[in-house]
């Protein structure tokens, strides 16, 4: 509880601090909404030349669209700012003084910053969902959302993961610019259904580096052609995931010497 | 030009330096060898999982040709003035450059020869690895010298194509403190949408390929790969190399004249 309350604080200390620069602020929403826009016209375009993808035709690629730029959107909210303070901490020294603190050192490297630029999307992406739910290509159907939302937390839960590695990378390291672009290159696996890889690249995506969860397993079921054993073995593989990532976490931690000051 | 010329005039020490300045940063090559290779190998697995359209003259050799050639010609012609120079005139590193008897912008173009060619170390085996395993299934004995030559001719003409395009846009910092919002939409965006990034620009539709035949997007990307696989008559290469070589002349003057009024208007803060 005291935990939480301090990471409400924090978050509502970057807000009041990005307020400060309201020009970049608008800035950066209007970039984020092009983005989304490209994104979109990508799969316009690319329906131009292919009637259907692996089994998934325009319609449903949409969807997929909404679910990864839903996916996108809460990670770059989240842990995005946080990925970015990662590598001037580690630089400046600021970890060292982190660490000495009364709280958990995990849950403010990971939280401790949050960024609303990208509000804009979900509400886009929600709104492309919603779109495609009034066609009647998402259909009405409890199961389905209940296995599309078991989807969603595994989804951010294996990018959480990603984040852990990648900040357990940037302290080992001592220095590791531009994590972010390496994240969003991984994200650009998970743009198109999974089903267009050969058979063990689909395995490996499947199971030890579980790119098929991130979008097209949620998009899958909120479709109602995902079977609840896969979404739920996801969950199973991402909880264990989570687990395992803050244990290495841990070690890092264990063993880091300091750098900068 | 002859080396001792080249060797006098500094430039060829500034591009040496340029490339040691690099390899310090071998971790960023890795990372940039990641974004070069990973969106053509997800765009290649998708292209030949579709069912195509009835118009699409692709065939699945066509499309591995492409994106294997994708990740090299993306280099090769691939230019960062546009974060280089608007960081340049934000921390006010810009105004040491410009004390420098040298002529500033052409900096931005040896960092970006160095870069891109350091880049090649790694892209040409990779390149030729991921050949060796579809050999089979793709096509190359069409491949003559003369068509080669052309190849190579299309893609110095798309490098120099980017790089006036991406430079007038980082010229603009002297007047927008944020490019890169515009270079999102001018550079990024409509470059990956009919430059072929996404969709290879024989395959759109007729309507749409000859709005992207007439925009320099194309030859930044697409047309020098056209060109090696062979699908295009001499005629419309030619065609294409007139076309980008207008646009190239464009906006060079463009830059020109945004160079010459920006640096008026150029108050060299920051330092």
């Amino acid at each position: 509880m005291r935990q939480a309350s301090i990471i409400l604080h924090l978050w509502k200390a970057t807000i009041i601090q990005s307020m400060e620069y309201r020009a970049s602020f608008v800035f950066a929403i209007i970039a984020n909404f092009f983005d989304f826009i490209f994104g979109l016209l990508q799969y316009l375009v690319f329906f131009t030349a292919a009637k259907s993808i692996a089994g998934w035709d325009s319609d449903q690629m949409l969807v997929l669209y909404g679910v990864f730029m839903l996916v996108f959107a809460l990670h770059f909210i989240l842990l995005y700012p946080n990925l970015v303070a990662m590598g001037d901490m580690v630089n400046s020294g600021n970890l060292d003084l982190l660490l000495t603190k009364p709280i958990n050192a995990q849950l403010v490297v990971s939280f401790k910053r949050i960024s609303l630029e990208e509000l804009g999307s979900i509400g886009t992406a929600a709104l492309l969902l919603g779109w495609q739910f009034y066609r009647g290509i998402i259909v009405a159907d409890l199961g389905n959302f209940l296995l599309f939302g078991v989807g969603i937390i595994t989804s951010l839960l294996l990018i959480y993961c990603m984040f852990l590695l990648l900040i357990c990378l940037a302290v080992l390291m001592e220095r590791l610019d531009n994590m972010s672009q390496l994240l969003w290159s991984f994200f650009s696996l998970a743009r198109y259904p999974v089903e267009i890889y050969p058979n063990r690249i689909r395995y490996v995506f499947m199971s030890f580096f579980p790119v098929a969860f991130i979008a097209t397993i949620p998009a899958s079921a909120l479709l109602g052609r995902a079977s609840s054993v896969t979404v739920w073995s996801g969950f199973a593989l991402a909880i264990v995931g989570v687990v395992g990532c803050s244990w290495l976490w841990r070690c890092t931690i264990k063993s880091y010497t300091s750098a900068g000051g | 030009m002859n080396m001792a010329m080249f060797k006098a005039d500094g430039k060829f020490a500034v591009l040496i330096a340029y490339f040691k300045i690099i390899l310090t940063y071998r971790a960023m090559m890795l990372i940039h060898a990641i974004r070069l290779l990973l969106l053509p190998l997800v765009l290649a697995s998708a292209w030949l999982s579709i069912e195509k359209t009835a118009s699409n003259p692709y065939s699945d050799s066509d499309y591995l040709l492409y994106y294997l050639l994708v990740p090299v010609i993306m280099n090769l012609t691939d230019s960062r003035v546009v974060f280089k120079f608007s960081q340049a005139v934000k921390d006010g590193s810009l105004n040491r450059e410009l004390l420098k008897p040298f002529p500033p912008l052409m900096s931005y173009l040896l960092e970006s020869l160095a870069n891109n060619a350091l880049q090649l170390l790694y892209l040409v085996p990779f390149t030729l690895v991921f050949w060796l395993f579809v050999r089979d299934r793709v096509l190359l004995g069409h491949l003559k010298p003369s068509l080669l030559l052309f190849f190579v001719v299309a893609i110095i003409i798309g490098t120099l194509a980017r790089l006036v395009v991406s430079g007038s846009i980082a010229l603009l910092s002297f007047w927008i403190e944020d490019v890169t919002t515009l270079n999102l939409i001018l550079n990024g965006g409509i470059w990956a949408l009919l430059g072929g990034m996404i969709v290879p620009v024989a395959t759109f539709p007729e309507n749409i390929r000859h709005i992207a035949e007439l925009l320099p997007y194309r030859y930044m990307l697409s047309f020098p790969i056209e060109i090696f696989s062979g699908r295009l008559s001499n005629s419309e290469i030619y065609i294409g190399f007139a076309t980008a070589t207008f646009w190239i002349i464009l906006f060079a003057i463009i830059m020109h004249i945004i160079w010459k009024s920006g640096l008026k208007t150029y108050t060299a803060y920051g330092g």
